[in-house]
C-alpha cells in the first residue's frame, strides 16, 4: 500500500520559503524581512521589486503609470464594484494633494459600497454564481452572514475558522434571513466529500476533489489523501429518507474517520501536510482542523488567499487557476506568493492590509493600455489586464452611469424577484473563471442595443440624467459630450473623438436634432468595450 | 477558452470595414446556404424525467405496466406506445435506447448529467451538448447563433443550460426564456411572438437609418479601443456586436418568423409552445444551424411536466398528445427536404420513472434503468437496442452508460468522442468521459 504515499514533497518545499530552491531568485539585498512586509508601504515595495525583477528577466517594457481617470475607474470598481459618479471624478481630479490616491482608497475601504461590494465576492467564492432555486434561497443567508464580518474587518483566520466549526445541525431550520456559516454546509449538501472539495480548494488552494475516485495522474494527491483529509467532516450526515422514513441531518463532533467512497475501507482523519493531528480532548474533530489550517505557519493558509485577492485586483492569479497550487502548475513570482502571505500573516490576516497595499504598488497602477509589444503576456504584469466585470458590476455600473432611480436593491437573486437589477444580472452571468478572458454573448449585445433598460436610459423622453446633461444652459456641446464620457466612462472625451463627435452633434446626425445625437452618443458609450471592461 | 488560432480565424471574419457598409456588406453572403451541409443535432428536451414504461418501453401485462396499450411501429418488432402514432409511422428512423443506466435521481444534478455527460463536480464547467456541436461544427461567420435553446426550463440545473468552458460565443442563443408559462390562468398565449429573439427590434423610436448612424460611431469607438487594448475581452465583444447586428439587419432573423408557415402547417405541429418549437427548430437547422434544442417542460405552464409523481396517465397521454405531433411533423418535415439524412434527432430528460407505480397512480425519479430514442441521421434506425426486465426494474442486456450514450450521439454527428477540448481547470476533458464507447449496433 506504500503506493500511496505520495506525499509531494517538492511542493512543500518550493512553498516552504526556507528552502534552498528558492534562494537563487532573491537579490542579494532582498532578503526581505517579515516586519518590513507587514506594512503597507513595505510590502508594496516588495511586490514592485519582484514583478520589476521578472520584467527585467524577461526583457519587457513595463506601460507607464495610468492617469488619475483610469485610476479613479479601476479603484471604483475594484472596491465598490461600480465606475464612479461623475461628481466622484471631478471631484478626484480637483483634488490636488499628492496622496490622493491613498487618500481615495481610504475613503472607498470604509464605504458602504465596499462592504456590499466584498459581500459579493464571498457569496460567489462560497456559492458560485449559481442561479440553482436552492441556492438563491439559501443567497441571502450567505449574504447576510458574509456582509457582517466584511463590515467589521473580521480577521481572515478568524472568518475561516468560524465557517469550519459552525455547528451545523444546530442550523436545522433557518429562514432566509439567519446570519450563519452553517449556510455553507447546506450548499455542500451536508455531504463529506463535498465539503472537503469545497475546503481545500477554497482556503488551501488545492484541488483536492479529482484524487476522489482515483489517483490522479497530473496532481499529486492520492485517493487515500482525499479521503483522509474528508474524514474531519466525516461526523456530518446529510438527511435522507430511507424507506419513506425521513431521518434528519446529523453533526457528530468526535467521529475522526470515514470510509472511502463506496466501500467499507475506513481512514482516519490526517492533514494535508501529512502530520498527524494532535488531538485533543473537548476539542472536536472540525476545529481540531481548523487550528491546523489557520495557523500562521501552514503552508497552504495564506498564500492560497493572498493569490485570490491577486486575482481580485489583476484579474489573473500568480498561481493560476487560484485554486491550483502544485509542481506542474508554478507561480508567475514564486517569491511574491511567499512574501505577500508573510505580510499577510504578520498583519494578522487583515484582509484590507493586503489591498492597501496591492494598491499601493506601481504595478497596479499601471494602465492596462499595451504601450509595447513585449506586454502581450498578462502574467508578467507589465500592464494591467482588461477584466471583464461581474454580473453585479454590469448593474451596478450601469445604474451609476445612468442615474437608475429605480430598485438598486443589494440582495441580488432573491428568488422569484423581478426586478431590473435580476434581469440584467442573469442576462450578463458568464461562466468564464478567467475575467481577462471574458466574451460577450449576442444576447448581451442586443440587449444593451435594444433592451429596455438602456433604450430607456438613452431615450429623450424617458431619461432624466440624459435631459439634466442636454438642456443644462451652462454647457456647450463639448462640456455636454465630456459630461456624457465622464458618465459612462469615467473619462473626458479625446480629440480623435471630438473630432468626430462634435460635427455629428452639431449638425444633429440623421434626425437633425443635437439633442438627439447627444442620445447616440450616450447610446454608443454604453454599448462599448470601454464600458462593458475594468481597465 | 479559444486558441489563438480560433482568434486568428475569428478576427479575420470580423474585420471591421472603414464604415458601416463595411461591417455589413458581406452579411448577404454569410445568409447564404453553405455548399459543404454539415449534420446537425435537434434535442428533444423532456424536462421532469419521462416516463419510459408509458411512450418507449412498456410492459403490457405486468402489474407495473399501466394501462397504455402497445402499438406497431413501420419497423416491425419495435412497439411503442398508443399514444405517439405519429411517430410509429417512422419506427424506422428511430434506435430506442431501452438499457440506459444512470446514477443521478435528482432534477438538477441528473440534468446536468445527461446535457454535458459529466455528473456535476467541482468547478469543472463542463460544456452541455449544444456547446459541444456548436464549438465543433458551428461556423463563426454564419449569420445565425451555432446553438439555439427552445423555451429552456433551467432552474434545476443553470449551468447545464450555459456554454461550459467553452465560453459565451458557444452559448445557445435562448428564444422563448419565459414561454413555459405560457397557459397559466391569465397568460396571452401568443407562442408566434415567444419564439422571437429578445431585443432583437430596434427600440420604437429609433429607425433603422437611425440606428446605422448609432453603429457607425461605435464601429469607430471599439476600433480604436481594440488598438489600444488589444486582447481576448475586447476582441470578444466586438465579435458578439458583429454576430447580433449580422442577425437583426441580415434575412436570418426571419427563420424566427413563424408566420411565414402555412397555417396547416403550423396546425400540424400543433399550437403549442413545444409544437411551433419544432417547427422554429426545423427552420433553423434548413438554415444550418447545427444545434437546436426544444424543451417540453408542461403543457399547462408548469414547467416540469414529465416530473409525474402522481396522476402519472393522464399527465404522459397528454404530454404524449403534445409531443407526437410536432416530433411527427418534423420528421415528415425534414424527410421531405432531404434533411432527416443529416439530422440527428435526441429524445431525453434527465433520467426515468419507476417502474413501480406509487399509491398516487404516479411514479417517482428513476435512473436505474430507462429510455432515451435517437432518430434521423447517423443512425440504424428501426430498433430497440437493450432491454430490461419484466418489472422494468433493471437493464436485462446491453447497459448503456451516460458516456456510451453521449460517445454514440457525438459520433452520430461526425464528431469524435475521444477528442480533448481544453477546459477552465488547465486540463483537458474528453467529450465523452473515460470509459465511453459509442453503441457499434447504432452508429456502427
Amino acid at each position: 500500500m506504500t503506493f500511496w504515499i505520495r506525499w509531494p514533497l517538492t511542493m512543500l518545499c518550493s512553498i516552504v520559503s526556507v528552502c534552498s530552491a528558492a534562494a537563487p531568485h532573491v537579490p542579494a539585498s532582498g532578503a526581505v524581512r517579515a516586519e518590513h512586509l507587514a506594512d503597507v508601504v513595505g510590502l508594496a515595495r516588495a511586490i514592485d521589486r519582484r514583478i520589476g525583477a521578472g520584467l527585467k528577466d524577461r526583457g519587457v517594457t513595463p506601460a507607464p503609470r495610468a492617469d488619475d481617470y483610469e485610476f479613479a475607474r479601476r479603484v471604483y470598481l475594484d472596491l465598490t464594484g461600480r465606475i464612479p459618479k461623475t461628481s466622484e471624478v471631478r471631484a478626484f481630479l480637483d483634488d490636488r494633494s499628492p496622496d490622493k490616491r491613498s487618500r481615495l482608497v481610504e475613503r472607498l475601504l470604509r464605504s458602504p459600497n465596499y462592504v456590499t461590494h466584498f459581500t459579493y465576492q464571498w457569496r460567489s467564492l462560497l456559492v458560485g454564481n449559481s442561479t440553482n432555486q436552492q441556492v438563491q434561497f439559501l443567497n441571502p443567508q450567505i449574504e447576510n452572514w458574509a456582509r457582517s464580518r466584511v463590515r467589521d474587518n473580521v480577521p481572515y483566520d478568524r472568518i475561516v475558522r468560524e465557517l469550519l466549526t459552525v455547528p451545523v445541525v444546530a442550523g436545522r431550520g433557518m429562514t432566509p434571513t439567519s446570519n450563519s456559516a452553517a449556510v455553507f454546509y447546506q450548499i455542500n449538501e451536508l455531504k463529506p466529500d463535498m465539503l472537503a472539495a469545497a475546503t481545500s480548494r477554497l482556503f488551501l488552494g488545492v484541488k483536492l476533489e479529482c484524487a476522489q475516485c482515483h489517483d490522479h495522474p497530473f496532481a499529486n494527491w492520492t485517493r487515500k489523501q482525499f479521503w483522509e483529509y474528508t474524514a474531519f467532516f466525516g461526523g456530518i450526515k446529510p438527511q435522507s429518507v430511507v424507506a419513506g422514513v425521513f431521518s434528519p441531518a446529523t453533526d457528530n463532533p468526535n467521529v475522526r474517520e470515514i470510509a472511502i467512497g463506496d466501500t467499507n475501507k475506513k481512514v482516519q482523519a490526517k492533514f494535508l501536510d501529512g502530520s498527524e493531528p494532535n488531538w485533543k480532548p473537548d476539542v472536536s474533530t472540525r476545529e481540531t482542523l481548523a487550528e491546523w489550517m489557520t495557523r500562521p505557519d501552514n503552508p497552504f493558509f495564506a498564500r492560497a488567499v493572498a493569490n485570490r485577492m491577486w486575482e481580485h485586483f489583476f484579474g489573473v492569479g500568480l498561481v493560476d487557476p487560484v485554486d491550483d497550487f502544485r509542481d506542474e502548475n508554478p507561480a508567475s513570482h514564486p517569491e511574491l506568493v511567499d512574501e505577500l502571505a508573510k505580510g499577510f500573516v504578520a498583519s494578522n490576516f487583515d484582509l484590507k492590509f493586503l489591498i492597501r497595499a496591492i494598491i499601493a504598488t506601481e504595478t497596479y497602477q499601471r494602465t492596462s493600455q499595451m504601450t509595447h509589444p513585449t506586454q502581450e503576456d498578462l502574467r508578467s504584469f507589465a500592464r494591467m489586464p482588461l477584466k471583464g466585470l461581474t454580473p453585479e458590476q454590469v448593474f451596478d455600473s450601469l445604474a451609476t452611469a445612468v442615474g437608475y432611480r429605480g430598485d438598486t436593491g443589494d440582495l441580488t437573486r432573491r428568488f422569484g424577484v423581478q426586478s431590473a437589477r435580476n434581469e440584467i444580472q442573469s442576462r450578463f452571468t458568464n461562466p468564464v473563471d478567467r475575467r481577462t478572458e471574458v466574451q460577450t454573448s449576442i444576447l448581451q449585445a442586443l440587449s444593451l442595443m435594444n433592451g429596455k433598460f438602456v433604450a430607456d436610459a438613452t431615450s429623450l423622453d424617458r431619461s432624466e440624467t440624459l435631459l439634466a446633461v442636454i438642456d443644462s444652459p451652462f454647457m456647450n456641446t463639448k462640456d455636454k459630450l465630456d459630461t456624457l464620457y465622464l458618465a459612462a466612462l469615467s473619462r473626458p472625451m479625446r480629440e480623435s473623438e471630438a473630432s468626430r463627435l462634435l460635427p455629428y452633434v452639431t449638425t444633429g446626425g440623421p434626425s437633425r436634432d443635437s439633442r438627439k445625437a447627444l442620445a447616440d452618443v450616450f447610446w454608443v458609450l454604453l454599448n462599448s468595450s470601454e464600458f462593458i471592461l475594468n481597465h | 477558452m479559444l486558441s489563438r488560432r480560433d482568434w486568428m480565424r475569428l478576427s479575420a471574419v470580423g474585420v471591421v470595414g472603414t464604415c458601416l457598409s463595411g461591417w455589413f456588406e458581406r452579411l448577404a453572403n454569410a445568409a447564404a446556404p453553405h455548399p459543404a451541409r454539415k449534420r446537425a443535432c435537434i434535442l428533444l428536451w423532456m424536462n421532469g424525467g419521462p416516463s419510459q414504461m408509458d411512450t418507449f418501453d412498456l410492459k403490457p401485462g405486468h402489474a407495473n405496466g399501466g394501462p397504455f396499450k402497445e402499438i406497431a411501429t413501420r419497423s416491425p418488432g419495435l412497439k411503442i406506445s398508443e399514444h405517439l402514432p405519429n411517430l410509429a409511422k417512422f419506427g424506422d428512423k428511430l434506435a430506442v435506447v431501452r438499457s440506459m443506466t444512470t446514477k443521478e435521481a435528482d432534477h438538477g444534478r441528473g440534468a446536468f448529467l445527461m446535457r454535458t455527460g459529466y455528473a456535476p463536480t467541482g468547478p469543472i464547467q463542463y460544456p452541455p451538448l449544444g456547446a459541444i456541436v456548436s464549438h465543433e461544427l458551428g461556423r463563426s461567420d454564419s449569420a445565425l447563433p451555432s446553438s439555439v435553446s427552445i423555451a429552456p426550463y433551467r432552474f434545476f440545473s443553470p449551468a447545464a443550460y450555459g456554454p461550459g468552458f467553452l465560453g459565451p460565443r458557444h452559448a445557445p442563443l435562448v428564444v422563448g426564456d419565459a414561454a413555459q408559462f405560457i397557459g397559466q390562468p391569465g397568460m396571452n398565449a401568443d407562442y408566434t411572438q415567444a419564439l422571437k429573439v429578445q431585443d432583437i427590434d430596434l427600440p420604437a423610436d429609433i429607425d433603422k437609418e437611425h440606428a446605422d448612424f448609432r453603429l457607425d460611431l461605435l464601429v469607430e469607438m471599439e476600433r480604436e479601443f481594440i488598438t489600444r487594448y488589444p486582447g481576448t475581452a475586447s476582441m470578444s465583444h466586438k465579435t458578439a456586436y458583429e454576430r447580433a447586428v449580422r442577425l437583426m439587419k441580415t434575412d436570418a432573423r426571419k427563420a424566427f418568423n413563424l408566420e411565414e408557415e402555412k397555417d396547416s402547417v403550423r396546425d400540424a405541429y400543433g399550437r403549442n409552445l413545444f409544437g411551433q418549437g419544432c417547427l422554429l427548430a426545423r427552420r433553423l437547422v434548413e438554415r444550418g444551424v447545427p444545434f437546436v434544442e426544444v424543451s417540453l417542460g408542461g403543457i399547462n405552464g408548469n414547467g416540469f411536466g414529465w416530473d409525474t409523481h402522481t396522476n402519472n396517465f393522464d399527465q404522459v397521454k397528454a404530454l404524449s398528445g403534445v409531443l407526437d405531433p410536432a416530433w411527427g411533423s418534423l420528421m415528415t418535415d425534414l424527410k421531405d427536404r432531404g434533411l432527416l439524412d443529416s439530422t440527428l434527432i435526441v429524445w431525453m430528460g434527465e433520467f426515468g420513472r419507476t417502474p413501480k407505480i406509487n399509491p398516487g397512480r404516479g411514479r417517482d425519479h428513476w435512473p436505474n434503468s430507462w429510455t432515451t430514442v435517437l432518430a434521423g441521421g447517423g443512425i440504424k434506425g428501426g430498433q430497440a437496442y437493450g432491454s430490461t426486465s419484466d418489472d422494468g426494474m433493471s437493464v436485462r442486456d446491453k447497459p448503456v452508460t451516460v458516456p456510451d450514450f453521449m460517445a454514440t450521439v457525438v459520433k452520430a454527428l461526425g464528431i469524435d468522442p475521444d477528442k480533448q477540448l481544453n477546459s477552465n481547470v488547465g486540463r483537458p476533458i474528453r467529450i465523452a468521459d473515460k470509459g465511453g464507447k459509442a453503441i457499434e449496433e447504432v452508429v456502427g
